[in-house]
């Protein structure tokens, strides 16, 4: 669509319900009133930092920053620390927030005030509507904007692909802030279809809780690790209509067994913070990844990358695809030097940076185990030279400097680290130091 | 107060072997916290916590916000809360 087109807030017709807050149904005219009634409260200039935990307010919060021209930063990682970043980095002037934070700028608590009925505002396709943040090699926040045609053709996309109609109940277990979890919790309500659910769902029984709180037909969008988790707690879910999975490689089996339990398919989605969700698949049909209407992948030899509706160019990927006909394609595996945890990406080469730039530190390396890329629980290790140091030392100087997921576990201390004649590390030693009982399967 | 005590070294020990620390059970700080500065474990290991606890003792942990906050808050506040729900 063309950059200088505008787009409404949402496409919803004002009757129809687009969010569930507990049992209480909220249709789109109320949920506009409300955004008008917090949009009056925010300050005349943005950015807004918006860390709502609640799922609905983080919406309203969104939409009313978007409707008076603002930019939201978006932040998966919720550390105090990291948002203080953020918000300073990015000249936030207030956040919003539900639960209690210490900010360097005012924070705004949004409440769902029902007003008089309100408009539904056009905004220009062009417009950076957020920013998200993915962690640079050094470990620093790096923002990626997200133009409002591009969320709103996502969703779209999104909506054809998984056949949300407006009926459907959308139960996410991944934060509204976290890319994966804004574009199907929080942008698919908006201009896709289907109703949100408000509350906190993150333990096997929450889940089965929110699913039975929303009439049905339900989606249940989710993680490799809360399936497993699901599963291994033997909690039974109410019928569902499809089971979405991202941030991690789902092993097939896993997706065998939750279809054969839950009696729905189980349906995976390909993105990343950079370009958004841009391909899916169902798990069990196979290897191939069916790109989003309008998606389109240049495959080369020294890598790939993604043209994306509503993005200004393409975005380079750092998995490593291979090229099937009818533009699909299967993953090869990902750049050796890239791991992905929790959802969140890092360099071994960057986290190696930050482990040695550590004071006392001689010498270290970040480590992947062999099971990275197919087990969701796996964890990175490091070996580490600092002569009277402990591993407990080495984490408690890297926290606060690396995201929780990439602290290392285990910390092993080495005389030295194997080098071969020209000084290059010997990977098979490495491995052999930090998992001496061999690769487990945890 | 010998059960609770013997509950605690029993949920340091499945909390070691859930999550495959690298340290003793008897290590663990029983008042220090789980999470960020203490033990430092995640939302991956919340999850693995919870499994573990709902195979040995029966009961669903819940994110009912501070709740939660305060189930975690120790490995002594996990004991004492397990020891509440889990399965006569």
């Amino acid at each position: 669509m063309p950059a200088d087109a505008a787009l409404p807030l949402t496409s919803r017709a004002p009757h129809e319900v687009i969010f569930h807050r507990g049992r209480e149904p909220v249709t789109t005219a109320r949920f506009l009133a409300e955004v008008a009634a917090l949009a009056a409260r925010l300050p005349a200039e943005g950015p807004v930092l918006n860390f709502c935990a609640d799922r609905y307010l983080a919406l309203v919060g969104f939409a009313a920053v978007l409707s008076r021209g603002q930019v939201t930063l978006l932040s998966a990682d919720r550390s105090p620390q990291r948002l203080a970043d953020i918000a300073r980095l990015h000249g936030a002037r207030c956040a919003l927030a539900d639960t209690e934070a210490e900010l360097p700028v005012p924070v705004l608590r949004p409440d769902a005030a029902p007003g008089a009925d309100a408009p539904n505002p056009l905004i220009p396709a062009g417009a950076v509507a957020a920013i998200a943040f993915t962690s640079g090699s050094t470990g620093e926040p790096r923002p990626h904007a997200k133009p409002w045609g591009a969320l709103v053709a996502g969703a779209r996309a999104a909506a054809e692909r998984f056949g949300v109609t407006s009926g459907t109940a959308i139960v996410g277990t991944v934060p509204a802030q976290h890319m994966y979890g804004f574009e199907t919790t929080l942008m698919l309500p908006l201009h896709g279809g289907g109703a949100g659910h408000a509350g906190a769902v993150f333990y096997p029984s929450d889940i089965a809780e929110a699913l039975a709180g929303v009439p049905a037909p339900r989606l249940l969008v989710t993680t490799p690790l809360q399936m497993r988790a699901v599963l291994g707690t033997g909690i039974a879910l109410p019928p569902l209509a499809a089971v979405i999975s991202a941030t991690a490689p789902l092993d097939p089996r896993l997706a065998a067994e939750a279809e054969a339990a839950w009696g729905a398919p189980v349906l995976e989605i390909y993105g990343a913070t950079e370009a958004g969700s841009v391909a899916s698949r169902r798990t069990l049909e196979g290897d191939a990844w069916e790109p989003y209407p309008g998606t389109v992948f240049a495959i080369a030899e020294d890598g790939a990358d993604v043209t994306v509706p509503g993005l200004p160019a393409p975005v380079p990927l750092s998995d490593t695809l291979e090229p099937l006909p009818e533009g699909r394609f299967r993953l090869a595996g990902r750049r050796a030097d890239m791991v992905k945890l929790a959802g969140k990406r890092a360099s071994l080469a960057g986290l190696t940076r930050i482990l040695t730039d550590v004071e006392g530190i001689a010498d270290g390396v970040y480590l992947a185990p062999a099971d990275i890329d197919d087990n969701p629980r796996a964890r990175l290790a490091a070996l580490v030279v600092a002569p009277g140091m402990t591993p407990k030392a080495v984490v408690a100087a890297l926290r606060g400097r690396i995201e929780p997921a990439f602290l290392p576990r285990p910390v092993v201390m080495v005389d030295a680290l194997p080098r071969d004649g020209v000084g290059k590390l010997r990977q098979a030693e490495l491995a052999a130091l930090a998992w001496p009982r061999g690769p487990v399967r945890r | 107060m010998t059960t609770t005590l013997s509950l605690e070294a029993e949920v340091a020990r499945l909390v070691v072997e859930a999550l495959h620390l690298e340290v003793a059970p008897e290590e663990i700080d029983p008042e220090a916290p789980l999470f960020g500065e203490g033990l430092g474990l995640d939302s991956i290991d919340a999850l693995e916590i919870a499994l573990a606890v709902s195979k040995r003792y029966g009961f669903q942990l819940r994110s009912d916000d501070e709740m939660n906050h305060r189930i975690f808050a120790s490995l002594r506040a996990l004991a004492a809360h397990i020891e509440k729900n889990r399965a006569a």
